[in-house]
């Protein structure tokens, strides 16, 4: 049954290529308008690796191995992550054209900007991967370990789009969801293990690498791209587990508000 | 025409409610908690069941207001109905002054997209491309932004895409109604043209020659309500003396 539905959802409609299409769209849309192109994809984790490099390392002496490495990895999952839900809250208002003279599902919209978004996650991943491997000196090379990063990627992937669904939904009815969301951001940027050593993280905040989904992928990634070691399980579980309620949460939003987008916005 | 449903309504029903001055922010929300917004419901489209076969054209009547353009949007899928369901077979598309196109892409960018949108392959897509510029006589600006365009170049993009890709259920708003004079007599052609055969089409009009040319079955609206649904001769007849 399942497999049916998934087999038709493939091979008999267009839906995979008109994702991919979207997704590709919005992608140059992004990268392509200005003069850089896709390097800024490159220059901006970057520069904040550099930032944070020069404030932690530099100025307050942390003594994490391989520093530069530990806070790239941080920093591009969670701007796929800040990417993927700020950059999606108005996303039914910018998106309109799409839904508002037929009935395409706009659950593939959210996906396929998603998507796009994820062109741009791994063209860093792949960055991260050549710096880690060739410029840093305390690097285990490469490992089979490192292919749980594609479920981590998936588990942060839904996650996102989880929350998407929620703020994008909510914004029908509140448009100040943007801004209690960008205050949301910064409070759990803080709170997720993106630049501090995982050993003071855990010291004052005991057991909230359980509580923040976010700072649980971000553990994880290191574990299994910079330590070479499978991930933490249990975490990773628990992971997994906020997603899917979210997800729930967010698909029942996109029935109830969701729906109503075309008349409300 | 056959006797698989396109369309199944029942019991569908639409009404809007409009607020004074809308609580849209938190804020708002949080210090208006006991003073709730002035409230007006307006039923645009009151309880109605229909049934449209494949291959059907369908007349839409009716003076302004009526509600024509609400249940189109309905049937269509767009706006979710209050009340009863609706069963839509195939891919819909909304027609009024243009479909869906987003501004910031270029003319090539939207084909892709509204084709993909109906529900088109790209390979589909690949083959009627140069149909569709041509007929929408854009050729030298393809890969411009729609938003530098005219607005006579976008309609006429935007026909030109529903013209030659279509959803399997088109609405029609009102159609004959924009554009130049060459425009529209390129409507009519393509009407003509025997474009309009094998295709589930709903046609709003206030033209009333148009409907009767085109439809077998008309539906006919007065205030929100569906007054009649069937032959479009008595829909007309019932139309005109309305508004005599």
């Amino acid at each position: 049954m399942l497999l049916r539905i998934v087999n038709d959802w493939f091979l008999r409609s267009n839906k995979h290529e008109r994702l991919w299409l979207l997704a590709k769209i919005e992608f140059k849309l992004r990268y392509y308008e200005n003069k850089l192109g896709l390097l800024w994809a490159l220059i901006k984790p970057l520069m904040d690796v550099a930032i944070y490099y020069i404030v932690f390392k530099t100025i307050l002496q942390t003594d994490v191995p391989a520093f530069a490495s530990y806070i790239f990895i941080g920093l591009i999952l969670w701007n796929f992550f800040v990417e993927s839900t700020t950059g999606t809250i108005q996303i039914l208002n910018t998106k309109k054209y799409l839904y508002e003279y037929s009935n395409m599902n706009k659950l593939e919209i959210y996906t396929s900007t998603l998507l796009s978004n994820s062109i741009g996650f791994f063209f860093n991943l792949a960055m991260f991967v050549l710096f880690y491997n060739f410029f840093e000196s305390v690097s285990i090379g490469l490992n089979w370990n490192n292919l749980w990063i594609l479920l981590l990627f998936l588990n942060l992937f839904l996650l996102s789009l989880a929350l998407s669904l929620i703020l994008s939904c909510l914004y029908i009815i509140a448009k100040d969801i943007t801004q209690v969301w960008q205050v949301f951001t910064s409070l759990l940027f803080f709170l997720s293990p993106i630049f501090y050593k995982l050993s003071v993280f855990k010291g004052a905040l005991p057991s909230f690498d359980y509580a923040n989904p976010i700072a649980g992928i971000i553990i994880n990634a290191r574990r299994v791209m910079m330590e070479g070691l499978p991930p933490d399980f249990s975490l990773l579980g628990w992971d997994f587990a906020y997603a899917i309620i979210l997800l729930v949460i967010g698909l029942g939003l996109l029935n109830r508000l969701g729906s109503k987008a075309a008349e409300k916005l | 025409m056959n006797n698989e449903i396109a369309i199944q309504a029942k019991d569908i029903s639409k009404t809007f409610h409009v607020t004074e001055d809308s609580h849209n922010t938190v804020k708002h929300r949080l210090f208006n908690l006991f003073n709730p917004p002035r409230k007006k419901d307006v039923q645009a489209v009151k309880r109605l069941s229909m049934e449209i076969y494949k291959g059907e054209c369908i007349g839409l009547l009716g003076s302004n207001g009526s509600g024509k353009s609400t249940l189109v949007k309905v049937l269509a899928g767009v706006y979710p109905t209050d009340t009863g369901y609706i069963n839509i077979t195939g891919t819909t598309m909304l027609m009024n002054l243009g479909v869906g196109m987003s501004h910031e892409l270029t003319a090539r960018e939207n084909i892709y997209v509204s084709g993909s949108v109906l529900g088109l392959k790209i390979k589909e897509i690949d083959a009627l491309f140069d149909q569709i510029v041509d007929f929408a006589e854009l050729r030298e600006f393809i890969d411009t932004k729609i938003k530098f365009f005219s607005s006579g170049m976008v309609a006429r993009l935007g026909f030109s895409i529903a013209v030659n890709a279509g959803a399997d259920i088109m609405f029609l708003d009102e159609i004959f109604a924009v554009g130049d004079m060459k425009f529209q007599e390129k409507a009519v052609k393509v009407f003509e043209s025997s474009w309009i055969e094998g295709r589930t089409v709903i046609l709003v009009s206030h033209s009333m020659e148009t409907i009767q040319q085109y439809c077998k079955r008309s539906a006919y609206m007065r205030k929100g309500e569906l007054v009649y649904f069937g032959d479009t001769k008595t829909a007309i007849d019932m139309y005109l003396a309305d508004n005599n």
